[in-house]
């Protein structure tokens, strides 16, 4: 499964729940697919998008947050998970694209190749981890995820692929704007 | 800034409408953060961009957010501040420990606290120096800030030795 459509089927899947999602093509490609208000893209800051997703998640305990992420993400803010996993927050679905890549900086590799992130995540206190290999896999997961209380991370396999489409026109305060009011 | 005064500080801004402390514990900031655990305040973090995530979370959410560290964290900050904070005026008040103020304190501690003022101008985050004399008035100036959706900093010298 390339990234791009598990973006779109994922963001299809959830339709208006707050999504923040990592920078690099993972935002570039859920804007190109499922562009709302109710998204929060990241640009730079690379490895906040749990931190923000965790802010997020502690003050709305009403509605669900799902965090988009990538391995190289996560990978450099691993405290996160032992922060995420203490405080424990119901409503925060941690979602990681992982293709062991940088993919925006030209497909370096990262370690996830070699480890389990979502083991990591359950030993730090997530109430759940999952590990899902295919779309079919992916879409029972998030219809399973939508009733289990979290914090949850469901970590999906992924290939690069896809048009990556240019940068976003929409200004980061524009962004910021518009998620913050529908976040009222 | 004596124990009794770092309490009270810590109280005002409470008072005045500041709803979340998030950070790295810092030395000089001691008695502000045991008197916001006391009162389940406090969230610690595990690094000072990550404390600047969460707090950017709860400030895009509309409750107000201050993020403490020390100045070594404040290195580390340094892109978080300029890729997300400032890029989406995120408002959020930094308070930091200025570790390296005295010219004798700890050898690690010596070279940053003697850039960091310029370090913090040439990021053109405004700050101001809080001591036990104007600590409300530069509160005040903070959370005015806060209010016109601007980050700004407050720092702490650290004025004693250990």
């Amino acid at each position: 499964m390339i990234e791009k459509n598990a973006i779109e089927e994922i963001a299809k899947m959830i339709k208006d729940e707050i999504i923040i999602s990592a920078n690099g093509f993972i935002s570039r490609n859920l804007y190109d697919v499922g562009d709302s208000n109710s998204n929060f893209y990241m640009i730079g800051s690379m490895g906040l998008a749990s931190s923000i997703g965790l802010g997020i998640a502690l003050k709305n305990p009403g509605r669900k947050i799902f965090v988009f992420d990538g391995d190289g993400n996560i990978l450099m803010n691993l405290g996160s998970l032992t922060t995420i996993g203490t405080l424990k927050p119901k409503n925060l679905i941690h979602v990681v694209f992982d293709n062991s890549k940088h993919a925006s900086t030209g497909g370096q590799p990262t370690n996830s190749k070699f480890i389990k992130i979502e083991n990591i995540a359950k030993e730090c206190g997530y109430r759940f981890a999952f590990k899902v290999k295919n779309k079919e896999e992916m879409k029972n997961m998030i219809r399973k995820v939508m009733k289990l209380t979290g914090p949850i991370m469901i970590l999906i396999k992924i290939k690069n692929g896809g048009k990556i489409r240019g940068r976003m026109e929409i200004s980061p305060i524009e962004l910021k704007k518009r998620f913050m009011k529908h976040l009222e | 800034m004596k124990k009794h005064f770092q309490e009270k500080f810590f109280d005002f801004l409470v008072d005045n409408g500041i709803e979340n402390f998030v950070g790295v514990p810092d030395s000089t900031l001691k008695q502000f953060i045991s008197t916001g655990i006391k009162k389940k305040k406090i969230v610690i973090s595990t690094r000072e961009e990550e404390a600047i995530g969460i707090t950017a979370g709860m400030a895009l959410s509309n409750s107000k957010s201050l993020v403490f560290m020390q100045n070594a964290g404040f290195a580390n900050s340094l892109s978080t501040i300029t890729s997300l904070i400032q890029l989406y005026e995120i408002p959020i008040i930094f308070l930091i420990g200025w570790r390296g103020f005295l010219k004798n304190d700890a050898p690690e501690h010596k070279k940053i606290g003697k850039i960091q003022p310029k370090l913090i101008k040439n990021l053109g985050l405004t700050s101001k120096i809080i001591s036990e004399k104007n600590w409300k008035e530069s509160s005040i100036w903070a959370l005015k800030m806060n209010e016109n959706n601007k980050s700004c900093a407050l720092i702490i010298r650290r004025e004693f030795l250990d």
